[in-house]
């Protein structure tokens, strides 16, 4: 016990040796590995995480560089604080899996706000503490006990602009008309968005959207299931559509943004119904950093400046007010909180789908199987 | 063997007990574990169990899993036959080209081949194209993103696997019995169907349930290439665990998929030696 300690101490020490610049990473691997077994956990867990870091948990992807560029370089000049990216997706089960292991290794886990709520029920979570994170910087409703918003995401549906030129479709009822709009389309696989645009297809109005009639939503997507297929993920959804697989395709809004651009407005990115996610930073039970610089980091996020950053790198739309006023021009058709798309987007329930995700999710499961 | 007394069988075994601990500590304990929470999540009980009789889509992705693990069984030891049965009468030169050309679509990576058959297969696809070019069909087949598609990535993938075991065999069947059987005046066909086919039955066996075991937990292809129609059981219990979080479900699964791979096991033991399939000599 009083070795695996020492070596713990000696592991942290060479940690901090390392971010300092005293000694070079082999060395400080070699004092992992000279610390035991469990080097690994050491290295990633306690050791560097101790050594006043704080880790975020994310998707990988453009995300490190615009994560790293936008919010962790400038908190880490604020704070002195060092900062690392973790890429191995926050998903709900892998937080519970990490809690109950008892080896939480990443302070901020840039996750699903219905995550949240449904890990805060199970005491998986800590609180968000509003006395440092402020509740004024987030778009009303969208600051729960265990998470916060930072950004909202989406979903959107993009066609090809030479198989739709004079009549272009508008809505997801036009989606779902594979007769008048003849050809593929795609859905994201895990239900989410693809319920809610089925609703809205299906003639339910934006606000009564939830709570979702499950039955109904999965009776539209299976009269489309013949011609449709399903992603999993937005590197998926975006080859579906630029190599043609598909006429119609649902996209995460930022990847659609890509695709506009990259196929100089070949396929286009139709914004009206667009279904809205408030992503929320969530602080696994335990933190390595500790509670205070967890919350320290998510405030400091809540910066309009370093919203924008990252809405610009990343095509995130910012959740603080005031950084709303601030979105450049040209990249107002892109943000869900544009005065513009307000109105026309939906935004999703997150409550809803923490009661209801993961049955509604086997139901789609089954439904387009 | 005989001449290995006890006391260097003893020695033997000692050399074997740190590998027989390792097994022990980081495989039989964790799935103990999971086989524990099949029965206590989210309540103490049989209830995980349950769902597989309540006809429900469990019962549904367990026949999928099965079905699609036959096929693919059944077409990939059919062409591993006869690529077995070329190698073994070729010669010796021509045999080892064939080996590792058989080898290197071995060791290719799972995640490769599905991208590259969704290159080859997709609408605007090089096969599709060519079929188009040619005249021979007007739009484009749907040979991807269903479970057509998942088959052809599986089958591919599992060829090698049904071309070893079978080649072994091959290679054991004494040649003279085939003469013999042609001295005495029996044709071709009869010589093959009545000598043998029967004598190479114990490779095909062997071929056979290591593709379909392999093929039970199959993951990356029918992700890739089933369009996210072609839901098998490794995929659903994957889900089960990071996004639904019903671990009971997905640990029970797991505990099915195991229980279902041991029982093939035990039935076939029954008509053969299983270590020999696998190379273990008496």
């Amino acid at each position: 016990m009083q070795d695996k300690t020492f070596f713990k101490e000696m592991a942290i020490e060479g940690a901090k040796d390392f971010k300092a610049g005293r000694i070079d990473r082999r060395s400080f691997l070699t004092i992992c590995v000279l610390a035991g077994v469990a080097s690994y956990a050491v290295s990633i867990g306690d050791a560097e995480a101790a050594a006043n870091e704080v880790v975020l948990w994310n998707w990988g992807g453009d995300a490190v560089m615009c994560h790293t560029d936008s919010m962790g370089a400038p908190f880490s000049a604020d704070t002195g604080l060092g900062f690392r990216i973790d890429t191995s997706g926050p998903l709900q089960g892998k937080i519970k899996e990490m809690v109950d292991s008892g080896n939480v290794t990443a302070d901020v886990a840039d996750a699903d706000a219905f995550d949240g709520i449904a890990l805060g029920r199970s005491g998986h979570l800590e609180p968000i503490d509003y006395s440092i994170v402020d509740k004024a910087k987030v778009l009303d409703g969208f600051a729960w006990e265990y998470g916060v918003s930072i950004i909202f995401y989406g979903y959107a549906f993009m066609y090809d602009t030479e198989a739709f030129k004079d009549n272009p479709p508008t809505t997801w009822a036009d989606f779902f008309d594979t007769a008048k709009y003849p050809g593929k389309r795609s859905l994201y696989k895990w239900a989410n968005g693809a319920i809610e645009a089925a609703l809205m297809a299906d003639g339910v109005a934006k606000d009564d959207v939830y709570p979702c009639d499950v039955d109904r939503a999965l009776e539209k997507i299976k009269s489309i299931k013949a011609d449709t297929f399903f992603w999993g993920s937005g590197s998926e959804a975006q080859q579906m559509i630029v190599n043609g697989e598909v006429s119609m395709g649902m996209v995460w809004l930022n990847r659609g943004k890509n695709v506009e651009a990259d196929t100089g407005g070949r396929y286009k990115l139709v914004m009206n119904q667009a279904i809205a996610m408030p992503g929320a930073y969530l602080v696994p039970k335990g933190n390595p950093a500790g509670r205070e610089n967890a919350m320290k980091f998510i405030a400091s996020c809540q910066t309009p400046e370093r919203q924008i950053a990252l809405f610009q790198c990343h095509g995130m739309t910012p959740s603080n007010p005031e950084a709303f006023a601030m979105i450049p021009d040209e990249l107002k058709q892109y943000a869900v909180t544009s005065e513009e798309n307000l109105p026309r987007v939906l935004l999703n329930d997150p409550v809803w789908w923490a009661d209801n995700g993961g049955d509604a999710l086997n139901r789609f499961l089954e439904a387009i199987g | 063997m005989t001449l290995i007394g006890n006391r260097q069988a003893n020695v033997y075994w000692l050399l074997v007990a740190p590998l027989l601990v390792l097994v022990l500590v980081f495989y039989a304990w964790p799935v103990l574990g999971i086989l524990w929470l099949s029965f206590t999540d989210p309540e103490p009980g049989l209830g995980n169990y349950a769902q597989l009789f309540d006809g429900g889509s469990l019962t549904r992705i367990l026949w999928k899993t099965f079905r699609i693990c036959l096929v693919t069984t059944v077409i990939s030891v059919a062409i591993g036959y006869l690529i077995a049965y070329a190698m073994t009468h070729l010669g010796r030169r021509e045999r080892s080209w064939m080996l590792a050309l058989v080898l290197v679509s071995f060791w290719v990576s799972v995640l490769v081949r599905a991208f590259a058959w969704l290159t080859l297969l997709s609408r605007n696809g090089l096969v599709n194209g060519a079929l188009m070019g040619a005249g021979l069909t007007d739009e484009p087949l749907a040979l991807v993103r269903n479970e057509l598609g998942v088959l052809i990535g599986m089958v591919h993938y599992m060829i090698p696997y049904a071309v070893l075991p079978i080649l072994a065999n091959m290679q054991g069947i004494d040649q003279r019995v085939v003469s013999a059987s042609r001295g005495l005046g029996a044709g071709a066909l009869y010589t093959f169907a009545r000598i043998y086919l029967p004598l190479s039955l114990p490779g095909i066996f062997a071929g056979g349930l290591l593709v379909f075991i392999i093929s039970l937990g199959f993951y990356v292809t029918p992700v890739l290439l089933g369009g996210g129609r072609v839901l098998m059981v490794a995929e659903y219990v994957s889900v089960q665990v990071l996004v639904t979080v019903q671990w009971g479900t997905a640990s029970m699964l797991a505990t099915m998929l195991l229980i279902g791979v041991f029982a093939l096991m035990l039935t076939l033991s029954r008509f053969m030696r299983i270590g020999e399939l696998f190379g273990a000599r008496a």
